[in-house]
C-alpha cells in the first residue's frame, strides 16, 4: 500500500472530523509559527548587527595596547600609540591600499555665544576613500584640505542641530582649542539601526595636529588590495611597528569581522533560547496530536479490525496510523511556516532590518513537523496495531 | 481444504483455565457449504475464528490447501487472510464513510493491486451481487440486505477460495435472507468453498453439511442432516 494511497485515506478521515483537526493543528501551527519567526527575526537582527559593525569598507584596525613591563619601562607609552613615521613605514607594504589615520579629541566647540561638547577627528584623505562621508550640503573636505591643513570642517547633522538650532551654518566659524576653524559641509543624517546622532566634526590631520600641537595618531586602519588577505597585511603591519618601537606585542590587529562574529554568536544564542520557549509550544502541540490519535484509535477499534480481517498486516496498520499524524502535524507546520513568516515580516518591518526566512529555515520546519507526528503518532498507532482483531471486531 | 487436527483452544480467564474447544478434528473439501451449528458458548465462533485465522490454536494443526497455517506468523496470517478468504459479518463490517465501490476495494489496496484492476474488479463484483447501481452511495444509504451485499462483493473481490460467514442473516429480514442464501449459493455453485456459522435451522438447510459443535466438541452424531423442505420459503 502506497504513501500516497495512505495520505489520501489519512485526509478523508481529518476532514471526517474538521473542527477536531482544526484545533488539534493549532498547536502545531502556533507552535512551529513561534519558532519560524522567532528565528527569522533573530536571523535578520543578526546580520544588521553584522553589517552595521563590520560596515562596506572591509579594513582592520591596529590598536596599541602595551603590557604592563612596557607602560613601567616608558611611562610616555600610553599617550603616543602611532607617529607620522609609523604610518610612511606602513605605507612600504606593497598589499597595503590605503591608510587610515585619525586622531581624535572630544572637547568643547563654540560659535559666537554658544558652545557645545563634540568629537573631534582629524582624518587624512584615505578616510574618506574607506568611510562614508556623504555631505548632504556644501562640500567636503578636499585634497587641497588635507595637504596644506586649512582651517576647514565637515560636521553632523546633529552638531548643526546642537549649535544652530538647525539653521545653516555653511561658513560659519567654529572654535576648536580657541582656534577659528570654518564649515564647509554638513554630513546626512545616519540611518540604519544602530547609528544614532552624535555631535561630530572631522577636520584635515594637519589641522587637527596645528590645533592640538600634536603628532599623535589615535587610530590607524589599514586597507587592503585583497580582502581576503587582509588580516595577514594587518599582521605584518603589527610586527612591523612592534619592531620599530621595540615592544613585543604592543600593537596588534584588531579584527572587526571576529567581533561581529562573536556579537553574532551572542544573537545566535538569544534566538536558540528564545526559540527553545517557543520548542516548548510545540511540544505541547504534539501531545494534543498524540491525545486526539488516541481518541481516534478508540472510535475507531472496529475500522481496525475490519482492516485486518481484510488482510491488513500490523504494519499497515501502524502505518496508517503514523500516516495520519505525520499529515495532521505536516498541515500544521506548512500553515504555522506560513503565518510564522507574515509575523517575522510585520516585526521586521517596524524593527527596520530586513526579515530573514531562509529555505532552510522552512524546509527545517517542515522536516520538524514530520518529526513531531512521528514522535507523537508512534504511540496511538503502536496502540491500533497492537489491537487483537477479533476483539476489534466485537467492540461496540 | 482445510483440515482441522486435534485443535484445542483455551483462554486463561482470571486464574482458572476456560477450555473452549477439547479437541476439534474436522476436515473440510473444496467446494463444499457446511454450515457450523451450536448455541451460543458453544466454541462455534472460536472454530470460526482459527479458520479465518484471525486466532490461532493453543495446540493442534490447522492446514489450509495442504499448509500448517497455525504456525503462521501474524505477517502471513494476514497474507492469508487477505488472498485467501474473504468474511462476511453479521453486522456486515462495511467502513462507514467509504462508499460501496471504496469498501469493495480495501481488500485489493492490501493486496498491492494498481488503481485501474482495482476499479474493474470491484465493479464486477458489484455488478455480481447485484449492485452496479449503488457503487457510490455510502453504507447508510443502504438497506441491510444490500449492505450485507456489498460486503459479499468485498469477499470475493480477491477470489478467495474460502467464504466464512459468521451469521450472515442474522441482522436481516426473512426476505432478505434467502437472497443472501441465494447468492451464497450462487457462489457455492460457482466452486467458492463455503464455511458458514449459524444457530437458524431454517438458513443451515442451504448448507450441504451442516457441523454441530456442544462444548467445545463436534457433536458426531448430528453430522449431515439436510433436508430441502426445512429451507426458508
Amino acid at each position: 500500500m502506497s504513501i500516497l494511497e495512505n495520505m489520501k485515506m489519512a485526509i478523508s478521515s481529518l476532514l471526517s472530523h474538521k473542527m477536531r483537526s482544526i484545533l488539534t493543528m493549532l498547536g502545531i501551527i502556533i507552535g512551529v509559527g513561534s519558532v519560524i519567526a522567532i528565528v527569522a527575526i533573530g536571523q535578520g537582527g543578526e546580520a544588521m548587527l553584522k553589517s552595521q559593525i563590520v560596515g562596506t569598507g572591509n579594513t582592520v584596525e591596529l590598536y596599541y595596547m602595551p603590557s604592563d613591563e612596557e607602560l613601567q619601562g616608558n611611562a610616555n607609552s600610553l599617550m603616543s600609540p602611532f607617529t607620522q613615521d609609523d604610518i610612511k613605514a606602513i605605507e612600504t607594504i606593497p598589499e597595503v591600499t590605503n591608510i587610515v589615520a585619525t586622531s581624535s579629541n572630544f572637547g568643547n566647540i563654540r560659535n559666537r555665544e554658544d558652545t557645545v561638547e563634540a568629537y573631534i577627528t582629524g582624518i587624512n584623505q584615505s578616510y574618506l576613500d574607506v568611510n562614508e562621508l556623504n555631505v548632504e550640503n556644501g562640500r567636503n573636505l578636499l585634497a587641497t584640505d588635507f595637504l596644506g591643513g586649512s582651517r576647514t570642517a565637515v560636521v553632523s547633522a546633529s552638531f548643526r542641530e546642537e549649535l544652530f538650532d538647525g539653521e545653516d551654518p555653511l561658513g560659519e566659524v567654529i572654535y576648536i582649542e580657541s582656534q577659528p576653524v570654518e564649515i564647509v559641509g554638513i554630513l546626512e543624517e545616519p540611518t540604519g539601526f544602530l547609528s544614532f546622532g552624535s555631535n561630530d566634526v572631522y577636520i584635515p590631520w594637519n589641522t587637527w595636529r596645528s590645533i592640538y600641537a600634536s603628532n599623535d595618531i589615535s587610530e590607524v586602519t589599514l586597507q587592503a588590495e585583497d580582502a581576503d588577505a587582509l588580516q595577514e597585511v594587518g599582521a605584518k603591519a603589527a610586527d612591523m611597528l612592534n619592531r620599530i618601537h621595540d615592544t613585543e606585542e604592543a600593537y596588534q590587529v584588531m579584527n572587526m569581522e571576529e567581533i561581529a562574529a562573536g556579537l553574532g554568536q551572542v544573537t545566535r544564542i538569544m534566538t536558540i533560547i528564545i526559540g527553545s520557549i517557543a520548542g516548548v509550544s510545540l511540544l505541547v502541540g504534539g501531545i494534543g496530536v498524540m491525545n486526539i490519535m488516541l481518541v481516534s484509535v478508540t472510535e475507531r477499534t472496529r475500522e481496525i479490525g475490519v482492516r485486518m480481517s481484510l488482510g491488513a498486516t500490523r504494519g499497515q496498520i501502524l502505518f496508517q496510523f503514523l500516516v495520519e499524524s505525520v499529515t495532521l502535524t505536516l498541515i500544521g507546520g506548512a500553515i504555522g511556516i506560513f503565518l510564522g513568516t507574515g509575523v517575522a515580516n510585520v516585526v521586521s518591518y517596524f524593527a527596520g532590518w530586513p526579515p530573514l526566512v531562509s529555505f532552510p529555515v522552512i524546509i527545517g520546519g517542515l522536516l520538524f513537523s514530520m518529526i513531531i507526528g512521528v514522535i507523537f503518532g508512534i504511540l496511538p498507532a503502536n496502540k491500533a496495531s497492537s489491537l487483537d482483531p477479533i476483539e476489534s471486531l466485537r467492540y461496540e | 481444504m482445510i483440515r482441522l487436527e486435534s485443535i484445542r483452544k483455551s483462554y486463561k480467564l482470571g486464574k482458572e483455565d476456560v477450555d473452549v474447544l477439547k479437541g476439534i478434528d474436522l476436515t473440510i473439501n473444496k467446494g463444499e457449504f457446511t454450515a457450523i451449528m451450536g448455541p451460543s458458548g458453544s466454541g462455534k465462533s472460536t472454530i470460526m475464528n482459527i479458520i479465518g485465522c484471525l486466532d490461532r490454536p493453543s495446540s493442534g494443526d490447522y492446514f489450509l490447501n495442504e499448509k500448517l497455517v497455525s504456525e503462521y506468523d501474524d505477517k502471513a496470517l494476514a497474507r492469508v487472510r487477505n488472498q485467501s478468504i474473504g468474511f462476511v459479518f453479521q453486522q456486515f463490517q462495511l467502513l462507514p464513510r467509504l462508499n460501496a465501490w471504496k469498501n469493495v476495494e480495501l481488500p485489493m489496496i492490501y493486496a498491492g493491486l494498481k488503481k485501474k484492476e482495482r476499479e474493474k474488479r470491484a465493479k464486477e463484483a458489484l455488478e455480481k451481487v447485484g449492485l452496479a447501481d449503488r457503487m457510490y452511495h455510502l453504507p447508510n444509504e443502504l438497506s441491510g440486505g444490500q449492505k450485507q451485499r456489498v460486503a459479499i462483493a468485498r469477499a470475493i473481490v480477491n477470489q478467495p477460495d474460502l467464504i466464512l460467514a459468521d451469521e450472515p442473516t442474522g441482522a436481516l429480514d426473512t426476505k432478505t435472507s434467502v437472497q443472501i442464501m441465494e447468492l451464497f449459493t450462487m457462489l457455492n455453485l460457482e466452486g467458492t468453498t463455503i464455511v458458514m456459522v449459524t444457530h437458524e435451522q431454517e438458513v443451515a438447510v442451504y448448507a450441504q453439511r451442516q457441523i454441530h459443535v456442544r462444548d467445545g466438541l463436534l457433536n458426531r452424531n448430528k453430522q449431515v442432516v439436510v433436508d430441502e423442505g426445512e429451507k426458508l420459503q
